[in-house]
């Protein structure tokens, strides 16, 4: 991809593309990394130019990524830590080294935080526990195969639409001998009842105390809560944003097009059930069968139409139980004394 | 929760302990504290009976109507919190007399006309401002007319009005010899706040700001001369002013602002100075919304920030409280300002904001409470009657319909009819979604940090 107005050919896209590809960083760290590295590309000559350049790349990360809330929490950490760094070196250029290097030990110790995670959480494990839990996160995973060394465990995991990622879950778990079964995202009410707790990572741990997570978690989180089940998620500090949404519609990522109506068209000739779908195979390569006969084969959304669907949604704070992170078991409230003590002033 | 007030003949411990009088013979030891001070209010209001029945002439707004009012302050101890002080012991008298007329008819007509407020009356009727007491500065004087008869309203411009006061009050000051300014200042100030006081009970906002000159007065350098003290005081009362109400407005301004999409439909309570220049700032940045204000009596406050809206060119919808019902359905976010916020989270503000909170809670819709910092109170309070403020009767509020004659609207007392006005509510916690504040959003949970975040700032 070619650099974009950038003053050297560094190109922020790419080196975070780059950082993603080690299945271990998750895209706030690779955020971090990349912001690190634009620290040293940069020639920036004062702090305010630094700032503003990382600001610049922290935009761009945003507006090509298509999932930027955990992005942006670890963007406007790193930023905010640079603010704040003591300014000891001498000249403007060691304190550019030191910033970067601040920046790669961050997210090498950043990995270790999903161990600490994963030993909080096993204090509520019981042994012989069945848990829930949605989507693939690689935080829940760390701490369910952690439990699994010292306890007997059994997962149930959700197929997480349109992208599938509880299969990529469901495989890892049972690579590593834990019992686990794939459930219909719309089976989770009739499965709660014979669940002990559920169990989700985060996109992002926001302000208010609520969550934010892949789609079906809030769904997942009224369910718990209407059947008595604590909700736990998991989250490290980089995740904790200072984002306050005050609806599932005030997300960042929610745009028009979601959840919109079409225009209507006139009623062509064919079935009155029928023209959606008989367009939508001309146009579209999704799996719809060119027959529109309603026969007991399978049949999924097309492209378009998965597009009108959110890719997260917002869990209230009232919902979820405790949130473990790495600087400790906090309840939702404690999240945002956390972040106020945190990002204020 | 003692009931509303009746006329119905109650013994005055009846409404929560349903204790009947004959409980009071046992032995002292026996009476809990409550009935052992009931018994002895009443043996000193039996002596004092005598001269105080010539007093209870018709209950009218003033100093006689206080005494009946505040004697219902002590039936209504039973329901209020423990926290609320005692209220004046004089007027005990009319428990007696409540006690008697059970048994005297000639007692029976003076305890109609005895019978105040049941409740609320724990927090006194506001009296007339009499004569100043003492040393008042005219300034001082002006600013307590103003407050009592509401021609200055609202947390934010109380405080204003009370510390550009004290600025003229301050280089008006002169030391007396072989004083201090900084030890003299304070207690020549001190006549001059109870006077505002007893104009109108102190906001929560007035107190942190007197507070933080007091704080200030205290710390001032004794060496300096006396000018430079002063100008040195009322240069940081500008600058209290200047950071915690104009600044921080500009912050919240700007974070609430983001709030406000294009096509909102904002519901407003009454007037908040805050949410008016909220909404004022996200029309001027070119956002298109609608706002509905929902207004009340007595005092109609509302008329006014409408007024400033739809000349900025803002669309405006006008109703009364009862008809929120009919129109929250169409609501995307409520935004309301506040008198002071606690550490549990709860909001108090005018009253009827509790009611709007609750109901857009109920329809899912979010509520935006819009709050600078300066205004957080380190106190608790669970409920709107521990602590309120009764408006006082008469023409005050200035707000009737051309079409009707005045005499017919105006609240005043008549001998089996009292008039109960609070004029704050608190909103519980669990109704808001957020406090915007100078130093962020915060859930309402969590007020409790705002003290540590202002620490980080200072």
């Amino acid at each position: 991809m070619s650099a974009v107005a950038q003053s050297t050919a560094f190109d922020i896209y790419a080196t975070f593309q780059q950082f993603l590809k080690d299945d271990e960083i998750s895209p706030p760290l690779a955020a971090i990394l990349s912001l690190a590295e634009a620290i040293v590309k940069s020639n920036a000559g004062t702090m305010f130019e630094l700032v503003q350049a990382l600001n610049d790349g922290a935009e761009e990360l945003k507006r090509r990524s298509q999932n930027p809330i955990s992005l942006n929490a670890g963007c406007e950490l790193f930023i905010a830590f640079v603010t704040l760094f003591p300014h000891e070196a001498d000249n403007f250029a060691e304190l550019k080294e030191e910033l970067e290097q601040q920046g790669r030990k961050y997210a090498t110790e950043a990995i270790s935080f999903r161990d600490k995670i994963a030993e909080l959480a096993l204090g509520f494990i019981k042994d012989d526990a069945v848990i829930l839990t949605h989507s693939y996160s690689r935080v829940v995973l760390k701490a369910l195969l952690h439990a699994h060394k010292t306890k007997r465990i059994s997962v149930y995991v959700t197929e997480s639409r349109p992208r599938g990622l509880g299969l990529k879950t469901h495989d890892a778990l049972t690579a590593a001998g834990i019992p686990c079964t794939l459930v219909l995202d719309s089976a989770v009410a009739y499965v709660m009842d014979r669940v002990d707790f559920v169990l989700v990572g985060s996109e992002a741990v926001v302000e208010s105390g609520g969550l934010i997570n892949y789609v079906g978690s809030n769904q997942m989180a009224i369910i718990a809560k209407a059947a008595n089940k604590p909700f736990y998620a998991l989250a490290e500090s980089y995740k904790f944003h200072r984002l306050f949404p005050l609806s599932q519609y005030d997300l960042p990522t929610h745009n028009p097009n979601i959840l919109s109506f079409p225009t209507p068209t006139g009623r062509s000739a064919g079935h009155s059930d029928a023209p959606s779908f008989a367009t939508l195979d001309a146009t579209t390569k999704g799996p719809v069968r060119s027959e529109t006969s309603w026969s007991s084969a399978e049949r999924a959304m097309s492209q378009e139409q998965i597009a009108k669907n959110p890719g997260v949604d917002y869990t209230r704070p009232d919902l979820i139980s405790l949130v473990f992170s790495d600087v400790g078991i906090l309840t939702p409230e404690g999240v945002s004394q956390y972040l106020v003590g945190m990002f204020a002033g | 929760m003692a009931p509303a007030p009746l006329l119905e003949v109650h013994p005055p411990n009846g409404p929560s302990n349903g204790e009947a009088p004959a409980d009071q013979q046992k032995s002292q030891k026996q009476m809990t504290k409550q009935e052992r001070r009931e018994l002895q209010e009443r043996q000193r209001a039996a002596k004092a009976a005598k001269t105080a029945t010539g007093a209870n002439g018709k209950p009218q707004g003033g100093k006689p109507a206080n005494q009946p009012a505040a004697g219902g302050g002590a039936p209504s101890r039973k329901t209020a919190d423990a926290a609320s002080k005692l209220p004046s012991t004089g007027p005990a008298k009319t428990i007696e007399k409540a006690k008697a007329g059970q048994s005297s008819a000639a007692d029976q007509l003076a305890k109609n006309q005895a019978r105040g407020l049941l409740i609320f009356s724990h927090f006194g009727l506001p009296k007339p401002v009499s004569s100043a007491k003492g040393d008042i500065h005219p300034v001082i004087a002006r600013t307590a007319l103003q407050f009592s008869s509401f021609k200055i309203t609202g947390a934010n411009a109380r405080c204003i009005a009370t510390l550009t006061a004290f600025k003229t009050v301050i280089q008006d000051y002169v030391t007396p010899p072989n004083n201090t300014l900084s030890r003299h200042l304070m207690t020549y100030l001190s006549p001059q706040i109870s006077h505002l006081v007893a104009a109108r009970p102190m906001s929560v906002t007035m107190g942190n700001a007197i507070r933080q000159v007091k704080l200030d007065i205290s710390g001032s350098d004794i060496d300096l001369p006396e000018q430079d003290a002063k100008d040195a005081l009322c240069r940081k009362i500008d600058t209290y002013i200047r950071e915690r109400i104009i600044i921080a407005d500009q912050v919240i301004q700007e974070t609430a602002g983001n709030k406000i999409k294009d096509d909102d439909v904002i519901l407003t309570y009454a007037r908040s100075s805050v949410v008016e220049k909220v909404l004022l700032e996200a029309h001027a940045s070119g956002r298109k919304f609608s706002v509905i204000v929902v207004d009340s009596r007595p005092m109609l406050e509302g008329k006014r920030l409408l007024a400033m809206l739809s000349e900025a060119g803002i669309a405006c919808t006008y109703v009364l409280l009862p008809a929120l019902g009919s129109v929250i359905g169409e609501v995307s976010t409520v935004l309301v300002g506040a008198h002071s916020i606690h550490t549990n989270g709860a909001v108090y503000s005018r009253a009827g904001t509790a009611l709007v909170a609750m109901m857009a809670k109920r329809h899912s819709v979010p509520v935006v409470v819009c709050c600078e910092t300066y205004k957080f109170s380190e106190t608790i309070q669970l409920d709107s009657f521990t602590k309120n403020e009764l408006a006082p009767l008469g023409d005050l509020f200035s707000s009737f319909p051309n079409n009707k004659p005045r005499e017919s609207l105006t609240l005043e007392n008549k001998p089996n009819l009292e008039i109960l006005n609070p004029l704050y509510d608190l909103t519980p916690p669990t109704c808001i979604t957020a406090v915007v504040t100078e130093v962020g959003v915060i859930p309402p949970n969590s007020i409790s940090s705002i003290p540590v975040a202002l620490g980080r700032l200072l």
